[in-house]
């Protein structure tokens, strides 16, 4: 302060009125938009600090202290009303004059005012006034003594009998008296922290430290306090004085103003000299491990009011996240601190975000059928549906994932198209089978093709393109689905195949491809009077039956402009076909809307071999950006189709079908790709997230058949309580190791010996806690199981009767029995079967406590 | 009770009042504008003989060598004692006679050389740093010692126990003679930010006195007059001496002192200058001040000793200074 620092002081009573004090005081009220000024008081000069009378009566009742340690009281706005009236202009004066650094009420005793004062040899620096004692004139002996100037004060009003001296021989910085005691008062001296008590003044509580200025308890947690040195802030904690619980990172610059947030917990405020930013420092209750050296998770961010350095600032008292702050040049700015937001994802589609004291759930809305669905749930609708399973039929897996989806489509019959031509090859013992290395690959190992000329079939037109034909393209053929084997290329089952399904205009234009124009005629027409059909397509049919060789004709013209305004793309790369030049076939290749398939089909056939590995490469290039599934037909299951699936994640992050996908890959390198191996991980992850266990559990099976190397290793063995040797020691030698446990569950056929003792020293196993049996002998052999109706119900169902058999036991007491027995023991009881032992397994066993999401299914 | 060792290392210089027309730019540099420069301990004291100035390291820098600085060889290390771990522990004597039993004469039987600067917060105690190893181990036994090194304070203990305790042969006391002159004096504090209110006045006082009319003026009254100033900025805190008559040309309510208005009257020990080796000095006054409990402020300058006693005691004081030291 010292009339040019300007600071805020905020009314205890009223939550709209605070104080601005540099060389005065003025009162304002602060209202929704903008403040008032109330009043203003310039009587007390040499203003050091100021506090404001913590009871509501009298109401703006304000202590100031002097530069030569005087403490005056004053007020702001009042009507003189007696009561204040007997107080104002009262004068504290301290034996010798030194600057008064702070000034702090007693929140209960409210006529007890602390003063901290600047060091004296002689005198002492935390005075507590009494500000209703009387005034007392010095004795006779002392006022001979006093020469105080005339008229400096009216001498009836200056009181210099302090009820407490404290801190002899030291200065006193900051002052604040602590909640737990109306009689404690926590002081910044010279070099030390020290905790005063007034009901033995002869006894004080101290740390040594630097951190003494603007000490100031956690309103919300009366043990946490604030100092600050210099650029540093310590919080202490006065259950363990010794020293700082945490101190804050340094500022460059000193701090001049460390506050608490009256309205959030644990959220500190600081601001330095020449600074526009204050820093807000959060103090995470998030319990820490056990330790004196761990710190609290603090964190910090800062604020920016304005453009201007600040002078200070103050929380708004009741409402939240409220603050105003005030510039050297006293203009003054209320402003929001913003709240930091949290927010995270479920692993369903909800998303939840923490605001301050809110928290907020937004959840995508049930049969929206506008929007598209967000993918996770889109893939967990695909995993109930048993998407992916399927292994007979793989192209049905398309269906599974709802059959609205064409790279999906196209993906599930590429992939059974190559598994099918795998097994029709499989017999060649082909190590690395070139199918599953898509067409890319098999064209660039074609060897040369040869060329005819075709004529088109049904008519006498000579058609003028040459058709390229070797093993390779008819390979590749075969993956695009247009033939089922080679090397006759023969359509005929794949447009019929076509015509079923309605798919005219495609089956039309490969008919076309194929050369067969009176094919592709009939399909137009036969699609013409079907029973959706479209009565368009007679009228393209119309169209293509006048087809003309000649190079000038209308025709050919007419053709190649209106075409483009056929909506099907396929109608419109018929004519583009018919219509273009001899071996540029670029408004075909370069139609977008035409399936990858077919347009690498149509390569295939008309592209030279020096086109078609450059065509091949440019679609596989622009399907990797794209990450287009269709593109698999191209890249294969190679590590080019892995790039090809990794920007199709990137793109929607459906792991789901990249996991499902890739372990069809046989070659073990893909599977063996990190990148592939992380789906396949975030993929059982999202299934145990969605506690879809039986799934994760199926997709585990899936993934072992697959790919035989994700077997897990046995992760746990038992072993003897006297030996310490492992009881499955004696069948590590089977293959089955990880089995071992099925050893000792009994596999279900009673007639295998039972191992009911420890192969490694033959002492026996633990018996069961409830049937006394030992374990390893099955629950079914048990004459001991309590009730009847549960022997009926295990008999019910065979494969849990199984699980019954196994052995199970608590990890806190150690003791257990057969999982059946266990659980149905625990139907009824929460403590442990074992007589004595009060041990709440159950209970202890969290995710025992959830059930599964996928049970119905 | 607690002896703190500041962090300063000081420097006790001498300069002679025909050279200090050299110096006032580095003064003046040191009193106003004390954050322009690095210096933390600084005071200024005129006496009749020369200007003392004591200060620290970063302090001396700005004192340019000339004919006119005299400049103690050793490096000095300011001692604080805290007395107040018992808050309750008030007695009526304040100063060097509250530390005079437990600092001062235990240093002087060790043969110990000290300098001492009182002031309006508190008083220092300044021992040569060559001396720190002794003065540390014979006052740890009274006093737990602190010392701050990078900014951390520590408990210091002494190193190696074998320091010469054979230096304690009996301690020759030396009496010197004691002059009390008839101004008298107060101790006054000011608040650093009133500090330039009041600049022109001070930087009269210090440079331009010519206390001749003063001198005049207390000789017509049959009164002897010493000229006797002292300004000290010390951790930013500032302690002035200054006699009645020098206190009238400063405006009133800027300058901080005792609600009761007390005065002081000053000895000065010493009739040749005394140097910085004698030792015992202070100890011999301090120790008769505190048994007869009256308090004191002792500001030691480069030639002799001074010490401020209550106006109503200096007549008791001198008496009993000037018996003889076999009496005590």
């Amino acid at each position: 302060m010292s009339g040019s620092k300007p600071d805020i002081l905020w009314s205890p009573h009223h939550v709209d009125r605070y104080v601005i004090c540099d060389s005065e005081l003025s009162l304002y009220r602060i209202e929704s938009v903008g403040t008032t000024l109330l009043a203003i008081n310039s009587d007390t000069p040499y203003m050091k600090c100021v506090a404001w009378y913590p009871k509501p009566e009298p109401e703006c009742l304000l202590a100031v202290g002097q530069a030569n340690g005087r403490v005056v009281l004053t007020s702001l706005g009042q009507s003189h009303n007696s009561k204040c009236k007997d107080l104002m202009g009262k004068e504290f004066v301290p034996k010798h004059a030194r600057q008064c650094n702070t000034l702090a009420w007693n929140p209960v005793e409210s006529n007890w005012l602390a003063a901290g004062l600047d060091k004296h040899r002689a005198d002492f620096s935390v005075l507590i006034w009494d500000i209703s004692s009387k005034f007392t004139l010095e004795t006779s002996v002392t006022a001979e003594k006093i020469r105080l100037s005339a008229g400096d004060t009216d001498s009836n009003l200056v009181v210099t009998k302090p009820l407490y001296e404290l801190g002899q021989n030291d200065a006193c910085l900051s002052l604040c008296w602590l909640p737990r005691d109306q009689k404690l008062l926590l002081a910044g001296m010279h070099r030390n922290l020290a905790i005063f008590d007034l009901r033995n003044t002869s006894q004080k509580m101290f740390v040594n430290t630097k951190a003494i200025q603007g000490v100031t308890v956690d309103p919300h947690f009366h043990d946490r306090v604030a100092s600050f040195f210099e650029g540093q802030v310590a919080i202490w904690d006065l259950r363990k004085f010794e020293k700082p619980v945490l101190t804050l990172t340094e500022q460059p610059k000193p701090l001049t103003k460390v506050a608490w947030c009256p309205t959030r917990t644990g959220l500190l405020a600081t601001l330095t000299r020449d600074s526009n930013v204050i820093r807000l420092y959060d103090m995470q209750h998030t319990p820490t491990p056990i330790g004196d050296e761990t710190e609290p998770t603090i964190i910090e961010r800062s604020v920016q009011p304005c453009e201007n350095y600040l002078a200070s600032f103050a929380w708004h008292p009741s409402s939240q996240n409220r603050m105003v702050v005030v510039t050297p040049n006293r203009s003054m700015v209320d402003f929001t601190v913003f709240e930091r937001i949290s927010f995270a994802w479920s692993s369903t589609t909800s998303l939840m975000w923490a605001c301050g004291r809110h928290l907020y759930e937004c959840t995508e809305e049930a049969g929206v059928s506008s929007t598209e669905k967000d993918i996770s749930t889109k893939m967990r609708d695909r995993a109930l549906s048993r998407y992916g399973h399927d292994t007979e039929q793989v192209w049905k897996n398309h269906l599974l994932a709802g059959g609205d989806d064409s790279q999906l489509k196209s993906l599930w019959y590429t992939l059974h198209y190559i598994l099918y031509m795998y097994v029709l090859q499989k017999p060649l013992g082909n190590k690395h089978p070139i199918v599953y290395s898509g067409i890319k690959n098999i064209v660039k190992s074609g060897s040369g093709s040869t060329e005819n000329a075709r004529c088109w079939n049904g008519s006498e037109l000579k058609a003028d393109v040459i058709r390229y034909h070797n093993e390779e393209r008819c390979l590749a053929l075969q993956l695009c689905g247009w033939i089922k084997k080679g090397p006759e290329i023969h359509v005929e089952p794949f447009l019929q195949c076509l015509e079923q399904e309605g798919e005219w205009e495609r089956a039309a234009a490969i008919a076309l491809f194929n050369l067969d124009i009176r094919r592709s005629i009939e399909i137009l027409h036969k699609g013409a009077t079907s029973e959706k059909g479209d009565l368009n397509l007679s009228v393209v049919a119309m169209a293509l039956s006048g087809y003309t060789d000649e190079k000038n004709s209308l025709w050919r013209e007419m053709c190649s402009t209106l075409r483009l305004q056929l909506k099907n793309p396929y109608l419109s790369v018929m004519f583009a076909f018919l219509t273009s030049e001899r071996g540029s076939y670029d408004a075909v290749l370069y139609e977008g809307r035409v399936a990858v398939r077919d347009r690498v089909a149509f390569a295939c056939m008309f592209l030279s071999d020096s086109q078609l590995p450059r065509y091949i490469d440019k679609l596989t290039i622009e399907m990797k950006d794209a990450g287009n599934l269709e593109g698999i037909l191209l890249t294969g299951l190679t590590k080019d189709g892995v790039d090809l699936m990794e920007s199709y994640v990137d793109r929607t992050g459906d792991v789901q079908t990249a996991s499902f996908c890739m372990l069809k890959g046989s070659t073990g390198e893909v599977v063996k790709d990190p990148r592939v191996q992380c789906w396949i991980e975030n993929y059982r992850n999202l299934l145990d997230a969605w506690r879809f266990w039986h799934k994760r559990a199926e997709f585990d099976i899936h993934r072992s058949k697959l790919d035989p190397s994700s077997k897990p290793l046995a992760q746990v063995f038992v072993s003897c309580n006297f030996c310490g040797k492992s009881i499955s020691y004696s069948c590590s030698a089977m293959p089955h190791q990880g089995r071992g446990f099925s050893q000792y569950g009994v596999t279900g056929s009673p007639t295998k010996s039972k191992v009911t003792s420890c192969p490694g020293c033959r002492k026996p196993l633990p018996r069961c806690a409830l049937c006394l049996m030992n374990m390893g002998t099955p629950i079914s052999s048990c004459p001991g199981t309590a009730k009847s109706d549960e022997k009926v119900d295990l008999s019910k169902d065979k494969k849990l009767a199984e699980f019954n058999n196994w052995f199970t036991w608590c990890h806190n007491c150690r003791h257990g029995g057969h999982a059946g027995h266990m659980l149905s023991w625990f139907r009824d009881h929460t403590e442990c079967p074992v007589s004595a032992c009060n041990c709440k397994c159950m209970q202890l066993d969290t995710t025992g406590s959830l059930t599964p999401s996928d049970t119905a299914q | 009770m607690d002896l703190h060792i500041l962090n300063y290392r000081l420097r006790v210089t001498s300069i002679n009042t025909a050279g200090l027309s050299r110096y006032t730019h580095a003064l003046i540099k040191l009193v106003f504008l004390s954050n322009q420069t690095r210096c933390k301990f600084f005071s200024l004291t005129e006496t009749p003989e020369n200007y003392t100035v004591v200060l620290d390291e970063e302090g001396f820098k700005e004192l340019p060598e000339s004919e006119h600085l005299q400049v103690e060889s050793d490096i000095w290390l300011p001692l604080n004692v805290l007395c107040d771990r018992n808050a309750s522990s008030s007695s009526d004597t304040v100063g060097v006679t509250k530390i005079a039993t437990s600092v001062i004469i235990p240093l002087a039987e060790q043969h110990v050389s000290v300098f001492m600067l009182s002031t309006y917060q508190t008083d220092y105690i300044l021992v040569r740093e060559k001396d720190l190893p002794v003065v540390i181990h014979t006052l740890e036994q009274e006093f737990a010692i602190y010392r701050e090194v990078g900014g951390e304070t520590f408990r210091v203990y002494s190193e190696d126990t074998d320091v010469e305790e054979d230096r304690k042969e009996a301690v020759k006391m030396k009496v010197h003679p004691v002059l009390s002159p008839d101004n008298r004096f107060s101790v006054m504090s000011l608040d650093p930010a009133t500090l330039p209110t009041i600049a022109t006045i001070l930087i009269d006082v210090l440079f331009y006195s010519n206390c001749s009319a003063e001198v005049e003026n207390y000789a017509s009254l049959g009164l002897d007059y010493i000229k006797f100033f002292s300004f000290s900025l010390i951790d930013g805190y500032i302690s002035i001496v200054m006699d009645t008559e020098t206190q009238r040309r400063f405006p009133r309510e800027l300058l901080f002192t005792s609600s009761s208005g007390e005065l002081w009257r000053m000895v000065r020990i010493g009739g040749q200058p005394l140097g910085f080796d004698e030792c015992g000095i202070v100890a011999q006054i301090s120790q008769r001040l505190a048994e007869a409990n009256i308090s004191a402020y002792y500001i030691s300058t480069f030639s002799f000793d001074h010490a401020l006693v209550p106006e109503e005691d200096i007549s008791y004081v001198i008496r009993m200074l000037e018996k003889p030291l076999t009496e005590l």
